[in-house]
C-alpha cells in the first residue's frame, strides 16, 4: 500500500501514462521514456530553440519569398508584399490565410513562449487568471499551420517553371521554414509541469 | 488530496485531461461512448469494442489512398499552350534542383516520410493487436508514433494546395488532378484517426489485449 499526493501525479509526455513523481530521475512506468531528468535544462534547450526561430524570422520577413520571371521581368515579393498584393487583386480570405500563418501566428507564438518562458521563472503575471496551459496548448494546436507558406511556394515553384514564365522560392523560405521549425522544436521542448510548479 | 493505491500500476486506472491537466480516475462507459474532462470538457478517452478492426480498415484504406496521391498529378495547368503538371514527389524534388535542400528536407519529412510512416505504424501495432503478439514490438512502435505524429502536416499540405489554386488563376487553365481528390480522403482519414483514437487509448487497449494475455 503506498500513499501519493495528488498533485505529485504527472502526466507522461510520451505516452500519457500517470506517474508518481520521484524527484529528478523520472522515468515512465508504462513507455520507460525519460520524462524530466533529459530535461534538466528545464528552460534553456526551449530559450535556445526559441532564440534561434526569432532571428531566422528577421531574414525571413526582409528576403523575397516569391520570384516571379515573366517575359524578362523579374519580381519579387517579401511575406508581407505577397499579402498585399493578394488584397489588391480582391481574393480577400486567401490573403487574410497568409496574414494568418505567416505573420499572425508565428509573432504570437513568439509572444506566447516568451511569456511562458520568463514566467515560470519570475513571478510575472501569478497573480492573473491566464490559464497557461490553455495558451500552451493553443500555440501546439496553430503553431504548424504557419508552415503554409512554405508549401504554397513550394507547389507554384514546381508546377511553373517554363522558359518565359517562372516562378522560383526566394531565400526567405528557407529562413522560414527554418523558423517554423525552431518554434515548434522550442514548443515541445517546454517543460509542461514548470507551469504548474509556478501556478 | 492524499489518496491510497495497492501498488504503482493502478495508476492506470487515472487519466490526466491533455488539455487542463485535471486528474480523472477512469470508470467504465457504454460502447460507442466517450468519457469527458469535467472542467474543460476535452474528450479524455472513448470505449469501443471494435477499435482494432475499425483502426486496422481506416489505417489500411488511409495507405492505398496514400499511394494513389503519390502516383497521379496533383494539378495540371495550361501555361501559353503548354501543359505543366505536379505529383507530390516532383514538388519535393524541384526544391532539392533548385538548391533549397533544407525546405526541401523539410517538407519530404513532414508531407511524405511521417504521413507515411504513421499509417505503416497504425497498420503494425493494430494488426499485431489483432494477432495478440508483439508485446515489447507494439511499446515501441506507440513511443515513435508519438514522437512523430506532432510532425506530421499532410493536412497543412493540402491547405495549401487549395491557396496554391487560387495564387494559380490568373496563370492559365488549371485542372485539378486524381491525386488531389484522393490527398482529400487520405487528409479526412489522417484527421480522423489522430482527433478520434487517442494514443492513450491504443495503450489502454495493448493493456488489455497483450498484457492481461501474459499473466494467464
Amino acid at each position: 500500500m503506498i500513499e501519493v499526493d495528488e498533485s505529485k501525479l504527472i502526466r507522461c509526455p510520451i505516452c500519457d501514462a500517470v506517474n508518481i513523481d520521484k524527484g529528478k530521475k523520472n522515468r515512465c512506468r508504462r513507455c520507460d521514456s525519460a520524462i524530466y531528468h533529459h530535461r534538466n535544462f528545464s528552460t534553456e534547450k526551449s530559450w535556445a530553440y526559441l532564440i534561434t526561430a526569432m532571428i531566422a524570422y528577421i531574414p525571413a520577413n526582409l528576403y523575397p519569398m516569391l520570384v516571379s520571371n515573366a517575359f524578362g521581368i523579374r519580381d519579387e515579393s517579401t511575406i508581407i508584399g505577397g499579402v498585399v498584393i493578394l488584397w489588391e487583386h480582391g481574393s480577400y480570405p486567401i490573403a487574410a490565410i497568409i496574414f494568418f500563418a505567416s505573420i499572425i501566428i508565428p509573432v504570437m507564438k513568439f509572444l506566447i513562449l516568451l511569456y511562458l518562458l520568463i514566467s515560470v521563472k519570475y513571478p510575472l503575471g501569478k497573480d492573473k487568471k491566464v490559464n497557461k496551459h490553455k495558451l500552451y496548448y493553443v500555440t501546439e494546436v496553430v503553431g504548424p499551420w504557419s508552415m503554409i507558406d512554405v508549401f504554397v511556394v513550394a507547389i507554384l515553384a514546381a508546377l511553373i517553371h517554363l522558359s518565359s514564365v517562372e516562378i522560383l522560392a526566394g531565400t526567405a523560405a528557407t529562413a522560414f521554414a527554418i523558423s517554423v521549425f525552431f518554434t515548434l522544436l522550442a514548443a515541445h521542448a517546454f517543460d509542461e509541469r514548470l507551469i504548474k510548479e509556478n501556478r | 488530496m492524499i489518496m491510497k493505491l495497492e501498488n504503482e500500476n493502478d495508476l492506470d486506472n487515472f487519466i490526466i485531461c491533455h488539455k487542463c491537466f485535471t486528474l480523472h480516475e477512469e470508470v467504465a462507459i457504454a460502447d460507442g461512448s466517450k468519457a469527458c474532462c469535467r472542467k474543460c470538457g476535452y474528450i479524455l478517452y472513448r470505449y469501443d469494442s471494435k477499435l482494432i478492426d475499425y483502426g486496422l480498415a481506416l489505417s489500411f484504406t488511409g495507405l492505398i489512398f496514400f499511394i494513389i496521391a503519390n502516383f497521379f498529378p496533383v494539378l495540371k495547368i495550361d501555361i501559353l499552350g503548354s501543359e505543366q503538371f505536379i505529383t507530390i514527389p516532383k514538388t519535393i524534388f524541384s526544391l532539392f534542383e533548385n538548391q533549397f535542400y533544407i525546405v526541401g528536407l523539410i517538407c519530404l519529412f513532414f508531407i511524405f516520410i511521417f504521413p507515411l510512416m504513421i499509417f505503416l505504424i497504425n497498420i503494425m501495432i493494430f494488426s499485431m493487436l489483432k494477432l495478440q503478439r508483439g508485446t515489447k514490438l507494439t511499446k515501441e512502435l506507440l513511443i515513435i508514433l508519438s514522437h512523430i505524429i506532432p510532425w506530421s502536416m499532410a493536412d497543412i499540405f493540402f491547405i495549401s494546395i487549395l491557396v496554391a489554386l487560387v495564387k494559380l488563376i490568373s496563370f492559365g487553365q488549371i485542372h485539378i488532378g486524381i491525386s488531389f481528390w484522393a490527398l482529400m480522403v487520405f487528409v479526412l482519414i489522417d484527421i480522423y484517426i489522430t482527433k478520434n483514437i487517442h494514443i492513450s487509448e491504443i495503450w489502454m487497449l495493448r493493456k488489455k489485449v497483450l498484457l492481461s494475455k501474459d499473466k494467464d
